[in-house]
C-alpha cells in the first residue's frame, strides 16, 4: 500500500515537472522572439588563424619572445615609420601601463627591432615624432 | 584645374590631400607644391598595398587590421544603406583573451557595488523582466580614420570604416539600476565585459560612466542589433550601448555592472582614451596638451563614400554622390559639398532620419563640367550649430573632425 502511494507520487512528480520544462522553453522561446541564434543554449565560434609574418630583422627572436605574448605581429606590420623615440615611448607604455614583464636589457633590443622594420625611413612615416 | 588653390585651403587640407592622392596630376601638384615626392598613401590597410580582406565568423570579408586580439575593418561599400549589415559590423578588441565561448545556461550580467539588491541576470531575465527599448545609433571606435591623421601617430591604422550603424534593441540601463537599488552616495557605474588580458599583470578592460549618464534612460543593454543577436565579435550576449558616445564606452559582452562611490580608477579611464582638453581635441606635435579629458561625445565629421579614391569619372555624364554624416546626438542639419577645394559650397540632399544618435546618409547629383582633375569636399553642420573643422591633430589620433575630400580624375 505505502510502496503503491509512493510510485504515484513519484509520477506525479515526473509529470509535473515535464510539463513544467516544457513551458517554459516555449515561454523562453517565445520571449525570444525574432532573435534565433540566442535560442541557442551555447554559441560558440572559431578564430581563423592569420598571424602574419614576424617582419625580418635584428632581434626578431627578442621581439617574438617579449611582445608576441600579448598580440600578434600585426600590431607592429600595420604600422607607418616612426622614430626612435616614438618606438622608445610604445615599448615604455607596454611595459608601464600593459604590465609587460620585459627586461630593460630587452626593451633596448625590441626598439632596435622596431626602428630596423618600422622607422622613420619607412615610407608614410611620420614627419614630426609624436610624443 | 586644382593647382592653383587658395592657400588657406592648401594649409586646411594638406594633410588629407597628401595622404589621399590618387591621380598621377595630384602627384604633380604635390611634388609641385610641397615639395614631396609621392611618399604616401596613408590610411587604414592601404599602407601595405591593397587592403587585406579575412572572413571572421558571422562575418563578411572584412579588412583585417590585426588577428589577436582581432581588428576588422568595414569597407566603404558597406555604407551605403541606412543600418550596417552585422556581418559587415567592424570589430575591435583590446586584449586578446576575447569570448569565442558563451553558455546561456551559465551566463550572468552581475550588477552589483553601492547598491540594496545585487542582481545577477541571465539573458532570459533581461528579456523577460524589463521593458524593451530599441534606438537607431551610430557606434564609432574613437580611433575610427587614425590612419589619416598626419604627422602619423601609433596605434590601430584604421581608414574610415570603424564605424557602424545599427538599430539596437534591449532594455534601459536605468531600469537594471533602479531593480538592484543605487545606494545614496553613489557616483559612478563601471562596466567590465568578458574579455581577459593575456598577462595577470595587464590591466582588465574596464570602463565607467557618471552615474547621471548612467541613468539618463537612454544607454541601453543591448541584446539585439539589427533584429538579430549580436554576433560573437560585436559583443554577444549583450553590450553596452551609450548613444552618442565613441565606441570605447559599448563595453562588450558586458558581464558586470558596478555601482561605485569613488570614479573608477583604471588604466583604461585615467591614462588611455583621453583627449586634449578642448573642443576640438587638438594639439601640437611640439606643444603637447598638459590637459586631457576622457573621450566622450562623438565629434560632427562627414565622409564620401562614393565616389572612391582614384575613380574616373566621364564629363557631361551626371553623378551620384554619396556618403555620411555623423555627430554625438544633436543631429545633422546640413551637408554641403564643395567641387573646386573649398572654394564655393551647395548642399547635399539629407537621407532618411533615423533619430538624432543615428548617422545620416547624404547624396548628390554631380555633373563634371569638364575634364580635369577635381579636389570634391565634404563639410556636415549639426542641429546645434557645430560643424567641422580645417585642421585638427592630436597624439592618438582621435575624435577626428577634419574636412575630409577625395580627389576624383573626371576623363
Amino acid at each position: 500500500m505505502y510502496r503503491w502511494k509512493a510510485a504515484v507520487v513519484v509520477a506525479a512528480i515526473l509529470v509535473a515537472a515535464c510539463l513544467a520544462l516544457r513551458a517554459q522553453q516555449s515561454s523562453s522561446a517565445a520571449s525570444q522572439g525574432p532573435a534565433k541564434g540566442s535560442m541557442e543554449q551555447t554559441h560558440s565560434i572559431q578564430l581563423p588563424d592569420n598571424a602574419g609574418e614576424i617582419l625580418p630583422g635584428p632581434h626578431m627572436d627578442t621581439y617574438s619572445k617579449d611582445c608576441l605574448i600579448c598580440h600578434s605581429a600585426r600590431y607592429v606590420s600595420m604600422q607607418p615609420g616612426f622614430s626612435k623615440e616614438v618606438w622608445q615611448s610604445e615599448v615604455k607604455k607596454m611595459v608601464n601601463a600593459y604590465g609587460a614583464a620585459i627586461p630593460e636589457s630587452d626593451q633596448v633590443l625590441i626598439v632596435e627591432y622596431l626602428v630596423a622594420v618600422r622607422g622613420p625611413q619607412r615610407a608614410g612615416s611620420a614627419a614630426t615624432p609624436a610624443k | 584645374m586644382d593647382t592653383i588653390l587658395a592657400k588657406d585651403v592648401m594649409a586646411s587640407t594638406r594633410r588629407a590631400f597628401l595622404s589621399r592622392l590618387v591621380s598621377v596630376g595630384g602627384i604633380a601638384v604635390a611634388s609641385a607644391v610641397f615639395g614631396r615626392g609621392f611618399d604616401l598613401p596613408v590610411g587604414g590597410a592601404l599602407d601595405a598595398g591593397a587592403p587585406q580582406l579575412a572572413r571572421y565568423p558571422e562575418k563578411k570579408d572584412l579588412i583585417l587590421l590585426t588577428d589577436r586580439p582581432p581588428q576588422l575593418e568595414t569597407p566603404l561599400e558597406y555604407f551605403r544603406t541606412d543600418l550596417t549589415p552585422n556581418d559587415a559590423f567592424f570589430v575591435r578588441w583590446h586584449l586578446s583573451g576575447i569570448p569565442t565561448t558563451i553558455d546561456l545556461k551559465t551566463f550572468r550580467l552581475e550588477v552589483s557595488g553601492h547598491v540594496a539588491k545585487p542582481l545577477s541576470l541571465s539573458l532570459s531575465d533581461l528579456q523577460a523582466k524589463f521593458e524593451p527599448v530599441s534606438i537607431v545609433a551610430l557606434n564609432q571606435c574613437s580611433g575610427n580614420f587614425r590612419g589619416w591623421f598626419d604627422p602619423r601617430v601609433p596605434g590601430g591604422q584604421w581608414g574610415a570604416g570603424a564605424m557602424g550603424n545599427a538599430r539596437w534593441k534591449g532594455v534601459r540601463l536605468k531600469d537594471v539600476l533602479d531593480a538592484a537599488a543605487v545606494q545614496p552616495g553613489a557616483v559612478q557605474v563601471g562596466f567590465r565585459g568578458l574579455d581577459e588580458p593575456a598577462l595577470k599583470s595587464t590591466p582588465p578592460f574596464q570602463k565607467s560612466l557618471e552615474l547621471d549618464h548612467a541613468r539618463d534612460g537612454e544607454v541601453m543593454i543591448a541584446y539585439e542589433m539589427n533584429g538579430e543577436p549580436l554576433p560573437m565579435l560585436n559583443g554577444f550576449p549583450v553590450r553596452l550601448v551609450v548613444p552618442g558616445w565613441y565606441a570605447t564606452y559599448w563595453v562588450k559582452s558586458l558581464s558586470a555592472i558596478t555601482v561605485l562611490d569613488q570614479p573608477l580608477k583604471t588604466f583604461w579611464m585615467d591614462k588611455a582614451y583621453r583627449i586634449p582638453d578642448n573642443p576640438q581635441a587638438n594639439e601640437e606635435p611640439e606643444h603637447l596638451s598638459s590637459v586631457t579629458v576622457p573621450i566622450n561625445v562623438m565629434a560632427v565629421h562627414s565622409i564620401f563614400v562614393r565616389p572612391a579614391p582614384q575613380q574616373q569619372l566621364r564629363t557631361g555624364q551626371s553623378y551620384q554622390l554619396e556618403g555620411v554624416a555623423t555627430d554625438g546626438g544633436s543631429g545633422i542639419r546640413r551637408v554641403e559639398l564643395s567641387q573646386d577645394g573649398g572654394k564655393s559650397w551647395n548642399d547635399a540632399t539629407l537621407g532618411n532620419d533615423l533619430g538624432k544618435y543615428s548617422w545620416r546618409r547624404w547624396t548628390a547629383e554631380w555633373k563634371p563640367p569638364a575634364k580635369g582633375t577635381y579636389r570634391l569636399m565634404v563639410r556636415a553642420t549639426t542641429n546645434s550649430g557645430e560643424t567641422q573643422a580645417v585642421s585638427q591633430w592630436n597624439r592618438s589620433g582621435y575624435q577626428r573632425d577634419v574636412i575630409e575630400h577625395v580627389d576624383v580624375v573626371v576623363v
